[in-house]
């Protein structure tokens, strides 16, 4: 004020009042925005998107997602169905496929896992790595994994079939994860597949197959989402009637534990099979659909507050 | 008179070059929920604030997913769940220390007034704060007492007795000269 009242006795042009003015905003600027200077600090940090999805599955297939250093998840998953008998006696659990599982987080990246189905009798294990991950406003667009895993099929076969020989019994699936958190609820994948089968009962069936999958989370609360996720298989096999599984599921997690629900048409839950060897489409006849329920405790080794000071 | 004009001019190019202002870079923010079912700690290592030695002003940015937790799905959990660091990725704090003398040399003890932000919602708190002066660097620090309900954060029913309804969080900053 002081200086603006000398201006008008001095009676100067309006050029000079302009110019004080402009100072004047100058130094108002520099005294108020303390907040403004600690954005411009923070934006040099770079930061990934967490949870793109919330477990290393989807429903049944794999998702981008591995698990942070030192957790072991142990999980029971389990799908129901009816067999087609008319009198039938149980509700919805007829028969039922159960895989039990352990995955460790080797570090934030790379997750070891093995497990076992009853029904099938598939041993599986395999290893998944974090090769590219989704920067927040900069950095990669997209979160890349690389999948491999190997299963070992160790059922009966009769005497006389071609796959009695343990060599060829195992078969390896290959998969290049792509996923993008596009918003804070929303998140799709797409991954390219390669199926190698060890057993093969028909010539005329391949034994590699190429597919590719579809996945998807829609976060409906806090805890709670929607998912779904879809395979195709450019060349299924011939000497039988395969199709696409398909899932919708709900994940909702407390705390230490991930229960996830779904209706799907995959009995079962090691990858080569699923996706090669679906034999029931996704509708409402017996056997076709299934009950899914995946059931996960996660159990940390590591206190990430330790060895931090 | 252009004299007079220049030496304005050049008063105010001076405030600008000497900014007066103290910035802490790592400061530590660490907050505790105490209940019956679990205890949760987490910690912040990279909170940044900034003092206006002129006019006592002072701002704090704490980037929420900085926040170290025991487990790592805790982390995962505050990020997702509760506080939504994917739309509110910071709390703020802007406020002023009252009756603060930079020039004071030892400890002196004030109270910190100004609006408190995270997940959205705005909170004027008060603060008591240990101001320790030793050369040129200030340390600040002190604990406050956030109200869950006050920030709009929900939890569901089932999980209500894990998370305290009354967060405690203490605050450590040491500021050191800021050049812009």
């Amino acid at each position: 004020m002081l200086i603006l009242s000398l201006n008008m006795k001095l009676m100067k042009t309006k050029t000079i009042v302009s110019i004080l003015t402009f100072l004047l905003a100058i130094s108002f600027v520099n005294g108020q925005e303390l907040l403004d200077i600690l954005d411009k600090e923070h934006k040099d940090t770079l930061r990934f998107t967490e949870a793109t999805f919330k477990y290393s599955r989807i429903t049944y297939g794999q998702s981008v997602q591995t698990r942070k250093s030192g957790t072991l998840d142990v999980s029971a998953n389990i799908r129901f169905w009816n067999t087609p008998e008319e009198r039938s006696q149980s509700f919805f659990v007829d028969r039922l496929n159960t895989r039990f599982a352990l995955e460790y987080g080797i570090s934030d990246r790379l997750l070891l896992g093995v497990g076992g189905s009853t029904f099938d009798e598939r041993f599986d294990g395999f290893i998944k790595y974090k090769l590219i991950r989704q920067g927040v406003s900069s950095g990669s667009p997209v979160t890349v994994s690389l999948f491999q895993n190997a299963s070992y099929f160790s059922d009966a076969l009769p005497y006389s079939s071609p796959g009695r020989m343990s060599s060829n019994r195992l078969s390896f699936t290959s998969q290049i994860l792509i996923a993008k958190k596009i918003t804070s609820d929303f998140s799709l994948q797409i991954a390219p597949t390669f199926v190698h089968r060890g057993l093969v009962f028909n010539d005329n069936d391949p034994q590699n197959h190429f597919a590719i999958g579809f996945g998807g989370r829609y976060k409906l609360g806090g805890h709670v989402s929607l998912v779904s996720e879809y395979y195709y298989v450019a060349n299924p096999i011939k000497s039988f009637d395969t199709y696409g599984p398909f899932s919708l599921g709900i994940n909702w997690e407390l705390s230490d534990v991930m229960l996830q629900f779904m209706l799907t048409n995959a009995v079962s839950m090691v990858e080569d099979a699923f996706i090669t060897q679906t034999r029931n489409n996704f509708n409402f006849k017996n056997p076709n659909l299934n009950f899914g329920f995946n059931f996960t405790y996660t159990i940390h080794f590591k206190n990430k507050l330790k060895g931090k000071r | 008179m252009h004299k007079f004009i220049l030496v304005i001019m050049l008063s105010f190019l001076s405030i600008q070059k000497d900014s007066g202002k103290i910035i802490a870079r790592q400061g530590n923010v660490s907050f505790f929920s105490y209940t019956p079912v679990e205890n949760i700690k987490a910690e912040n290592n990279q909170v940044l604030s900034i003092v206006d030695l002129k006019n006592n002003k002072i701002a704090v940015s704490i980037l929420m997913n900085a926040f170290v937790f025991e487990k790592a799905l805790m982390r995962e959990h505050f990020n997702e769940s509760y506080i939504e660091s994917d739309i509110y990725p910071k709390a703020t704090f802007e406020g002023k220390i009252i009756d603060f003398d930079p020039s004071m040399k030892g400890v002196q003890t004030r109270m910190i007034k100004g609006d408190f932000s995270m997940h959205g919602s705005n909170k004027e708190l008060e603060i008591k704060a240990k101001i320790e002066k030793q050369n040129d660097v200030f340390v600040i620090t002190g604990s406050f007492e956030a109200v869950v309900e006050d920030y709009d954060i929900k939890i569901p029913p089932l999980l209500r007795g894990n998370i305290a309804k009354i967060i405690n969080v203490d605050f450590k900053f040491e500021y050191e000269a800021y050049e812009n």
